[in-house]
């Protein structure tokens, strides 16, 4: 009886990954395919519509804009996000709760009310749209991540050794520089990754908040309206590419599991 | 050292927040914006988009709760019964966290598709002869698109709130003599409650604020209330008619949430 239900239950978990799964690795395996269509049978295996891709300069411009953006969001975020997290870590465990969860309030909101409330304010507070109204934008949503992760690292903290430091005479910055900052690296990396693939992934702030031109996901979106062209397998899978890996690496460094 | 952070939350957060809640209470007049007090625009929200707005609440009910429950079934699978593979099942739902929100909108239109790939495998299989119009275009595919965004995203606090749940308390309430649904209902359920309404709230409200899946897989008659409030700002350019929606869609969403957790709270055993 135990037996059959616990192997029922895997195979519960088994279906769920699969399903999980599957349709992220069908827009892979279609992306190496000759099919002008996205379904069976499978032709031939090819490089078709990469190549396709790689012709057109607008791809190229997408794709820039996407990791010029990203970029500067993981360099702001993290920086922003760190000396946050570290500020809370200082405070009471009631007050830092409170202060996470005011702070983590715009991630429970969808997207799309962030996007129109930036590009009503940006609109009337004369902030002209640009790749930089993006950036603005998408530090609202990523910040919360940044902070949640590193005040995660920094609950189990020893601040001995930083008060040794100071004890000996290092000043703030040298002691944060020479011990805080070594110890806690890989988690402010791994968080930084997190906020890059997050910008990259965003579609709806990004809709609303660029103005002119275009994103990776702006690109998808402006192509699967019009027709269903198989280049945007390629692109999908140039996307999942970046955004699974800076998290899989974000995850191998932070050691955040939630 | 909480200033940068608390001035973005500030000024790129709360004002422009505070500023669309006054702007929801305006006017639009030849294109332009008039600062105004009118009611107008909630009352409008009201008589010419109630039906959307019903159909959204009752599409984000039915989405966050097969979520959820889905979510919460996987995590227990986590926690409690596979054993070492529960790890690499986490880091599974962790993978695709953070990326693929239109890449997996877009892969379900071609599964779904009437030219998809599902129909196309059903063809070949010998299974159907026509390929079949009834996966793609309507309120189904959205609720399948979703639900499939929202998992890990409700995996995650589920899963947290389990990880609370002590070993040793479960074998002292055994060694007691409960049965597995007594430990189950009286120890487990009762633990993970804040991490089941967290999920379900958060997948009400991003599935219920959504407008690119149904624009993609939802077809002409699936239109929820975020593709009308994208309309007033992408083609209509009637913004206070826009914010208040949006404001009327956050405190439906609200209330609903509210409410569903209240029937919870009464459905709990004892």
């Amino acid at each position: 009886m135990t037996a059959v239900s616990n192997a029922l239950w895997r195979a519960f978990g088994a279906l769920v990954v699969a399903l999980m799964l599957t349709p992220l690795a069908l827009v892979v395996l279609f992306s190496f395919t000759d099919n002008a269509l996205t379904n069976f049978p499978i032709e031939r295996f090819s490089t078709r519509w990469f190549r396709t891709l790689f012709e057109r300069a607008e791809f190229w411009k997408a794709f820039g804009n996407s990791l010029t953006i990203a970029g500067s969001v993981a360099v702001i975020s993290s920086v922003v996000g760190t000396l946050a997290a570290l500020a809370l870590a200082r405070l009471g465990e009631r007050l830092a709760n409170a202060a996470l969860v005011t702070l983590c309030f715009p991630v429970m909101l969808p997207a799309l009310v962030i996007g129109i409330a930036l590009l009503v304010f940006f609109n009337k507070t004369g902030v002209p749209f640009s790749l930089a109204t993006v950036i603005l934008g998408h530090l609202v949503i990523t910040q919360p991540f940044v902070i949640l992760i590193v005040y995660a690292r920094m609950v189990g903290f020893d601040y001995a050794a930083v008060d040794s430091a100071r004890d000996l005479g290092a000043s703030p910055w040298v002691a944060f520089w020479t011990v805080t900052f070594p110890m806690v690296s890989t988690t402010v990396i791994g968080a930084a990754l997190i906020a890059m693939a997050i910008s990259l992934d965003d579609f709806i702030i990004t809709f609303f908040t660029i103005g002119g031109g275009n994103t990776l996901p702006t690109y998808i979106w402006g192509k699967v309206r019009t027709y269903l062209d198989p280049s945007i397998n390629a692109i999908g899978t140039i996307l999942l590419a970046l955004t699974i890996a800076s998290t899989v690496l974000a995850l191998r460094l932070s050691r955040y599991r939630g | 050292m909480l200033a940068p952070a608390a001035a973005v939350f500030a000024v790129l957060f709360v004002a422009p927040f505070a500023f669309l809640f006054v702007v929801s209470f305006w006017r639009v007049k030849t294109f332009k914006l008039r600062p105004d007090f009118t009611f107008d625009n909630y009352a409008d929200t009201f008589t010419k988009y109630l039906e959307p707005l019903v159909f959204t609440m009752a599409i984000g009910f039915a989405i966050a709760t097969l979520t959820t429950a889905l979510a919460f079934a996987f995590a227990y699978v986590i926690r409690f019964k596979a054993g070492r593979h529960g790890n690499a099942l986490l880091v599974v739902t962790l993978v695709t966290l953070f990326g693929g929100y239109l890449v997996k909108i877009y892969a379900w239109k071609t599964i779904l598709g009437t030219e998809g790939i599902l129909n196309s495998a059903l063809l070949a299989l010998g299974l159907v002869r026509e390929p079949l119009t009834i996966f793609i275009y309507n309120p189904g595919a959205v609720v399948v698109t979703l639900t499939h965004f929202l998992l890990p995203l409700a995996v995650l606090p589920i899963y947290g709130s389990l990880r609370g749940v002590r070993d040793i308390t479960l074998e002292a309430a055994r060694d007691l003599g409960a049965r597995p649904a007594r430990v189950f209902l009286d120890v487990v359920l009762p633990q993970c409650l804040p991490g089941v309404t967290a999920a379900f709230a958060f997948c009400f409200l991003i599935a219920a604020g959504d407008y690119v899946t149904p624009r993609y897989v939802g077809g002409p008659y699936t239109s929820m209330i975020g593709n009308f409030i994208e309309g007033q700002f992408s083609l209509k350019f009637d913004w206070p008619s826009g914010a208040a929606m949006a404001f009327t869609m956050l405190g439906a969403c609200l209330a609903c949430v509210a409410v569903s957790r209240a029937l919870l709270g009464l459905a709990r055993p004892r």
